[in-house]
């Protein structure tokens, strides 16, 4: 087991993660609390409290749909919402910081400081950038198809761009680009699942600047990412990574 | 950091094969726990994160 490996990716992804939250608070996070003015105000969101408002923060019913805001019913983690966001961001770069670790153990390329940036746009390409593409970045109350689909279309998506990349970028057959472009343009024509009802609530600029605000986010994240993986796989595990 | 490094990892595959699998696994069960996860508990926690990141939520 290269377990200064496995740190080195850890320590870059919490880094990652860190930098991370501040970057949502600029944009997207504000964009999140004003969408939710909406959502409460529409009262037709599926999280929307069953009991009447004036009833939440008084007793918690027996069972409680969870809404954003009421931090009594929210099962959420106590640590409130800036410390709950820092907490997952931290989980979530140390998460994909192990897929790209993993990812470059299992192609034998090393991360390093100079090529680190261009892991980092492959990852966003295939987590964020290809799926955003025909499912774009929502906020609360927007209207949408079934979780689950949307979910699995998201999670298909992602593994047919991460074997697309694959295709074009480490392989030089003519049939490799081919076929890489075919399986990342491939999940676009079937075609994300939509809403039956695209009416809403949340005015149409308020979507477009959470989906621009996300994105530029998102790059951001992982181009930190790539270089602190190569940073510190190069400066911590290169030993490892020698016959 | 300033010679050029080589990009290839010289170590045989069946000597890192184990550390990325377990890093892959590892990866994988986090991501799903942030961004996937049914639970509420989980949700309501990375609610932003969620959102922000672009995964499918609600």
């Amino acid at each position: 087991m290269l377990v200064k490996y496995l740190l080195a990716t850890i320590v870059a992804g919490l880094f990652a993660g860190i930098l991370l939250t501040p970057a949502m608070y600029v944009r997207s996070v504000p964009l999140i609390l004003h969408a939710e003015e909406y959502e409460n105000a529409a009262g037709g969101h599926e999280h929307e409290h069953a009991a009447a408002p004036a009833a939440a923060g008084e007793t918690a019913p027996a069972v409680a749909p969870h809404t954003h805001e009421e931090e009594e019913v929210s099962p959420a983690l106590p640590f409130g919402r800036f410390g709950n966001t820092l907490l997952i961001n931290l989980v979530a770069g140390a998460g994909f910081a192990l897929i790209t670790g993993a990812a470059a153990l299992f192609l034998g390329r090393k991360i390093t400081v100079q090529n680190g940036i261009y892991w980092g746009l492959a990852g966003f390409f295939i987590f964020n950038l290809a799926p955003s593409f025909s499912l774009a970045p929502e906020l609360p109350a927007m209207p949408a198809a079934d979780l689950a689909t949307r979910q699995a279309w998201w999670l298909i998506t992602v593994l047919l761009t991460a074997g697309g990349v694959y295709f074009i970028v480490l392989r030089e057959e003519i049939w490799a680009r081919v076929l890489g472009l075919v399986l990342i343009v491939a999940p676009h024509i079937y075609g994300a699942p939509e809403a039956d009802d695209l009416t809403s609530a949340v005015p149409p600029t308020l979507a477009s600047e959470f989906a621009v605000s996300t994105l530029a986010t998102n790059l951001f994240f992982w181009v930190v990412l790539g270089t602190a993986l190569g940073f510190a796989i190069q400066s911590y595990a290169a030993s490892e990574l020698e016959a | 950091m300033a010679a050029r490094t080589s990009t290839t990892i010289s170590l045989p595959l069946a000597s890192r094969l184990t550390t990325a699998v377990v890093s892959m696994l590892l990866g994988v069960f986090i991501v799903y726990g942030v961004g996937l996860s049914h639970s509420e508990t989980l949700h309501d926690t990375a609610h932003d994160t969620r959102h922000s990141y672009g995964f499918p939520c609600h």
